[in-house]
């Protein structure tokens, strides 16, 4: 009992530097922008604006895809397909939506094929790309790194095949309330992620699949001789994490309208990764934190946010991603965190010995 | 005394370690004959076609020397492509922008890319952070600085950078007595000789030197060769460190190649450096790869792509999924591989008893 609550301490610590982080940053953005925090209610859109609000709606697509992620780094590996299935997901449903020249001479508010098939073929398809890579995992016992890396390279020839290499446009406007509409006076990316996060969590939390998950991800075959079905497990959460990719690649190409198979979800892998990581879920596998990830995934957008109101060129905002987050990790490591965990038991020694005298 | 020498090289030759590369070779020779079957009237056989992959993928497979040896480390370093890239930026600016000397931008970007190597080497290794998180980091930070120098391409423009890379040796033949270029006219240029020196100077290191048989030794099982005292967070380190080197030399080489610095160039070559790297037989998990493998890593990456441009009617985008079916085909036979060897080596007790 009392060894179970220490490991959840050290958990605790892990997630306190990222809150940490996140809050000096909004601090500084608070310094640079005194009315950062400002809130406003647009009747026209009904929807609420602001920073706040455009730091959760913008980190959305990584969020939903870092949930999937998360898992997938539990298990001990990483899958880098994740962006390219962001691709291939706004290629379809591009392709059943696009804007057809010889009908129409400006993008209106029509489909070619019904709507449910521009919302469901993409993410069927990444579903069974998540398989796919499930399947070269779990039966081919492949590293993920290097199973995901086949999609990785292939994805995005796929996307562009699938659209012939063209870039389509739609004014279709069901699509457009995605990525761009409001509900419940929120942006709807924000309440999709909302959902994907209830969904994923009691998925995870409230059934023994998240015990299942971290089982293998410390020992695959101790967690196999226990009666796990190990492979199963991987195919469910790479499943898992292929149809978030293709949820997030739809708020992608609703945002922009369009399909863009070579910029669509570029570096999506790198950031969920990222956020798994600065939300304090260990790359070797074991243990997970979905309210990390979230934390994590938001940490990223406001640095990014940051950057934007220094007025700095929005590529070099990956410098300052990169500073912030080496710290974030530096922190976090071992040994840093073993240092401090020394030096203060030291001094809580100390103090207790001044008592005693 | 021949006979024993002959014998020796064959077993040498035979021995299973190599079946990795045998199988790219044969691969690549595969893939080969049968462009020169479809293309062969087209000119795919000729010696410039040949040289070509070499000029077009010099800076991959120098970037793949250093990342050979990470890999065979069990390590990663995703920070190859943005390094590269910052030097040609450094290079673009220093020469174009403030009128450096391009050994002293060279000399400056080596300081920069070993520096960076060698950091995320001791992060890597002293403060246990994942290879693979802190070079994700590594080239974030490059990229970053790339375009905070600049976001638009800056060309090259110094009498010494083009004396470089207009430098030609071209291929000669003997002709009633006189040397003429052959044709169509092959030449191999600065490039592409680094490009053999670096594969060299990696085989050399890893099969004659202390320093490389400690990185077998760290990639087969890290605590062993700790326990061994072999000094694994030094090597480690300079690993990292010497992949820099190659990041920076990429990166030089890519500027001569197309003679302009750009914060976006070598988006995403860090994979295509790891997937030359992987179809050249060097395994993900560490202790097993060669240099010459990676050679004709490289070169069958860019192979595919020439069979594209060849065929004429293929749209480039086919060559992505070529690669990655290709990658897929390695790691299957990889897999089998791995798994033969290991059968045989449970079965060996078993046979003792």
């Amino acid at each position: 009992m009392k060894k179970r609550f220490d490991i959840s301490s050290l958990m605790r610590s892990k997630l306190t530097w990222a809150v940490v982080a996140e809050a000096l940053i909004l601090l500084v953005c608070l310094i640079v922008r005194p009315d950062f925090f400002k809130i406003s209610y647009q009747p026209s859109t009904g929807m609420l604006y602001g920073n706040l609000i455009d730091i959760v709606n913008r980190s959305s697509e990584i969020t939903i895809i870092a949930m999937g992620m998360t898992m997938v780094i539990a298990l001990g590996g990483t899958d880098l397909s994740v962006g390219a299935l962001v691709a291939v997901a706004g290629a379809i449903a591009l392709k059943f939506m696009r804007w057809d020249v010889t009908v129409y001479n400006t993008p209106g508010d029509y489909t070619v094929y019904p709507f449910v098939l521009a919302i469901v073929v993409p993410l069927l398809v990444c579903i069974a790309m998540g398989l796919f890579n499930g399947l070269l995992i779990a039966k081919g016992g492949m590293q993920p790194i290097i199973a995901t890396l086949i999609l990785m390279v292939c994805g995005r020839g796929i996307a562009q095949i699938v659209t012939n290499g063209k870039q389509f446009t739609t004014g279709y406007s069901p699509f457009r309330v995605i990525g761009q509409g409001s509900m419940f006076f929120l942006p709807t990316p924000i309440v999709i992620t909302v959902i994907v996060i209830v969904c994923v969590s009691l998925f995870v939390r409230k059934t023994a699949f998240g015990t299942f998950v971290e089982a293998v991800g410390v020992n695959r075959s101790a967690a196999r001789l226990s009666g796990i079905n190990a492979q199963m497990v991987i195919f469910i959460v790479f499943a898992l994490t292929g149809f978030l990719s293709g949820i997030s690649g739809l708020i992608y190409s609703s945002r922009i309208m369009s399909n863009d198979s070579n910029n669509a979800g570029l570096n999506y892998e790198m950031d969920a990764i990222l956020a798994v990581v600065i939300g304090g879920t260990s790359m070797t596998g074991g243990k997970f934190s979905l309210a990390g990830t979230v934390l994590g995934s938001i940490i990223i957008r406001t640095i990014v946010t940051l950057v934007y109101y220094f007025g700095i060129a929005s590529e070099a905002t990956m410098a300052f991603k990169a500073v912030i987050i080496a710290v974030v990790i530096v922190l976090q490591s071992e040994p840093v965190r073993e240092a401090f965990a020394k030096r203060t038991r030291a001094r809580s020694q100390l103090a207790g010995g001044g008592a005693v005298k | 005394m021949m006979k024993t020498k002959g014998r020796s090289l064959t077993s040498r030759l035979t021995n299973p370690k190599y079946i990795m590369v045998y199988a790219t070779v044969g691969i690549f020779l595969i893939i080969y004959l049968f462009g020169a079957l479809a293309y062969g009237d087209k000119g795919f056989t000729t010696l410039r076609t040949f040289m070509n992959m070499f000029i077009d993928n010099a800076y991959y497979g120098i970037s793949a020397v250093g990342m050979t040896m990470v890999l065979i480390t069990g390590g990663i370093d995703l920070s190859v492509g943005a390094v590269a890239s910052l030097t040609g930026m450094f290079i673009a600016y220093g020469t174009s922008v403030l009128g450096l000397h391009p050994l002293v931008c060279i000399a400056f970007s080596l300081v920069v890319g070993v520096g960076l190597g060698l950091l995320m080497g001791w992060v890597i290794h002293y403060l246990n952070v994942p290879p693979f998180i802190t070079t994700l980091t590594g080239m974030f930070l490059a990229r970053g600085v790339c375009s905070l120098i600049s976001r638009e391409s800056i060309e090259i423009k110094h009498p010494m950078m083009d004396a470089l890379a207009g430098w030609k040796i071209y291929f000669m033949k003997l002709q009633d007595g006189e040397w003429v270029r052959i044709r169509p006219s092959a030449f191999i240029n600065f490039n592409v000789i680094v490009f053999v020196v670096m594969i060299i100077i990696g085989t050399v290191i890893l099969q004659k030197t202390r320093f490389g048989r400690n990185i077998y030794a760290i990639g087969g099982n890290e605590q062993s060769a700790k326990l061994m005292g072999l000094p694994v967070g030094r090597t480690k380190v300079l690993v990292y460190g010497f992949n820099g080197l190659c990041s920076v030399l990429a990166g030089v080489t890519y500027a001569l190649y197309v003679k302009s610095g750009w914060n976006l160039s070598l988006q995403g070559a860090e994979l295509d450096v790891i997937t030359c790297a992987v179809i050249g037989g060097t395994l993900l998990t560490g202790g097993v790869g060669y240099m010459i493998g990676t050679l004709f890593g490289v070169l069958l990456k860019s192979i595919i792509p020439a069979l594209i441009t060849f065929n004429g009617n293929l749209l480039s985008w086919w060559g992505k999924i070529a690669t990655g079916l290709l990658l897929l085909l390695f790691i299957c036979i990889q897999k089998i591989v791995v798994n033969a060897t290991g059968r045989k080596k449970e079965k060996k007790p078993a046979v003792k008893n």
